[in-house]
């Protein structure tokens, strides 16, 4: 058996897509496992409207899995586009691309099930709000998807980006810290957005008359619960489009594949955790909203707090890009 | 179902409407990769979207964990269909990847921008 760059290249390309699309895939099977649930239990509580209900399941679910589609278009990518094997650096490139779509999609995916899962609940208790609460779903939806689309946006850099000019070491760390970093990075976010939509769901549909600013409170909680996964993609960013010196030291590829796995890791717990704050502040506006400026603030300061470690996990990568 | 059944021809004919508008004004500026890419993609769209929506009876009675397995199953087995449109774009220069890939969200997109732009001011 013959082992050359281009059978190498082969394997990278291979492995890279077997890797987005099966855990793309799993991210918004999970999510429409829960919405399926969720709608056995509305059609259960109101049978007759179990087409309404059915109806917002697949809308719902053809959003939710929006992610893995995207898991699917870099999958196809790397299968079947004929890579140059002119240098060794394209191995990591096609294998963190790979990576990062994969991780990336994880979050969006099961976050996107929460709010469609909500919103069939929603209409069993509130039917006359069927049509809002689909609106709702779907911005929260849609909202979820951002995360992957950075990892959407990474994988592509990665792949159509020319690495082939710089030198091998340490600059494969650098794209695999990439793929890291922006793709398990925008898994908690995922996740937590769609914590934060799925209470708004549940709101509207216990009080309907909150509709608007349970909306309003529910994208302010959304985007604070992002800042973690745009932390990601700028450390990805940096380590893609900054050219780092040849080295012969293995620490230098270490520190700039620690600074990726440090982000995209680092990430993970403050974006569940600011997707939980704001589902508790969406939650209790729904239930009173006189309460609004105080549950708001409480929210930004909980959330901030929470945000804290992100920072932490931000700073420490910039040192491993820029100091060690 | 009839109520899917609605959904499903609802979205469905406006995809095709807007892909076949799209692709001609493309085919007629002379981006003809890109018309033929853009309604290749929206009819692959279609077709999972329908597919999505057979498969719902399947997961309604499914206890959680039995609804996210055929949930999985039901992903693996539309994305290979969904593979297809991909790899002629990617293999052919007929098509364009980019309005492919554009096509195959096309009925996302109609859901969205009904739901939110139609529908929301009909409210």
């Amino acid at each position: 058996m013959i082992l050359d760059i281009q059978t190498w290249v082969h394997v990278a390309a291979f492995v890279g897509a077997g890797l987005s699309i099966g855990l793309g895939a799993t991210g918004a099977a999970v999510g429409e496992g829960y919405t399926a649930a969720k709608a056995n239990f509305a059609i259960s509580r109101k049978p007759e409207m179990a087409g309404d209900i059915f109806k917002t399941m697949l809308v719902g679910q053809a959003v939710a899995e929006s992610a893995s589609i995207f898991a699917l278009v870099i999958a196809m990518i790397l299968l079947f586009t004929e890579f140059s094997a002119d240098s060794c650096i394209i191995i990591p490139v096609l294998l963190a691309s790979g990576l990062c779509m994969g991780f990336g999609a994880i979050g969006s995916g099961i976050g996107a099930g929460y709010p469609a899962g909500a919103a069939c609940e929603g209409m069993a208790r509130q039917p006359a709000m069927s049509g809002r609460l689909t609106t709702n779903m779907l911005i929260g939806s849609a909202v979820c998807q951002t995360t992957s689309i950075y990892a959407l946006v990474t994988s592509l850099i990665l792949i159509y980006l020319d690495f082939s000019v710089r030198p091998l070491s340490p600059t494969w760390a650098a794209v695999m810290g990439a793929g890291f970093a922006s793709g398990i990075g925008a898994i908690g976010s995922g996740i937590g957005e769609g914590l934060v939509a799925e209470s708004a769901c549940a709101g509207i549909a216990r009080q309907p008359s909150t509709a608007a600013p349970v909306t309003n409170m529910m994208l302010l909680g959304q985007a604070v619960t992002e800042t973690t996964a745009i932390y990601g993609l700028l450390v990805s960013f940096i380590m893609m489009f900054k050219v780092f010196p040849a080295s012969d030291s293995i620490a230098s590829s270490m520190a700039l594949l620690g600074a990726g796995l440090c982000m995209g890791i680092g990430a993970l717990g403050p974006g569940i955790g600011e997707g939980i704050t704001a589902r508790g502040a969406v939650k209790w506006i729904a239930r009173n909203e006189s309460s609004s400026a105080s549950t708001i603030r409480v929210m930004l300061v909980g959330q901030a707090v929470s945000e804290s470690t992100g920072i932490y996990a931000l700073v420490i990568s910039l040192v491993l890009i820029f100091v060690i | 179902m009839e109520t899917i059944r609605q959904t499903q021809k609802k979205y469905a004919s406006i995809a095709i409407f807007v892909a076949i508008t799209a692709g001609l004004v493309l085919i007629l500026a002379g981006l003809r990769p890109f018309g033929k890419g853009f309604i290749l993609g929206t009819l692959f769209s279609i077709i999972n979207f329908i597919l999505i929506g057979e498969t719902i009876p399947m997961k309604i009675g499914s206890t959680k964990k039995k609804s996210v397995w055929i949930s999985l199953g039901s992903i693996y087995f539309r994305y290979i269909i969904l593979a297809v449109p991909l790899f002629l774009a990617i293999k052919m220069e007929d098509f364009n990847l980019i309005a492919v890939v554009a096509g195959i969200f096309s009925v996302q997109l109609i859901i969205l921008v009904d739901n939110l732009f139609i529908q929301s001011k009909q409210r």
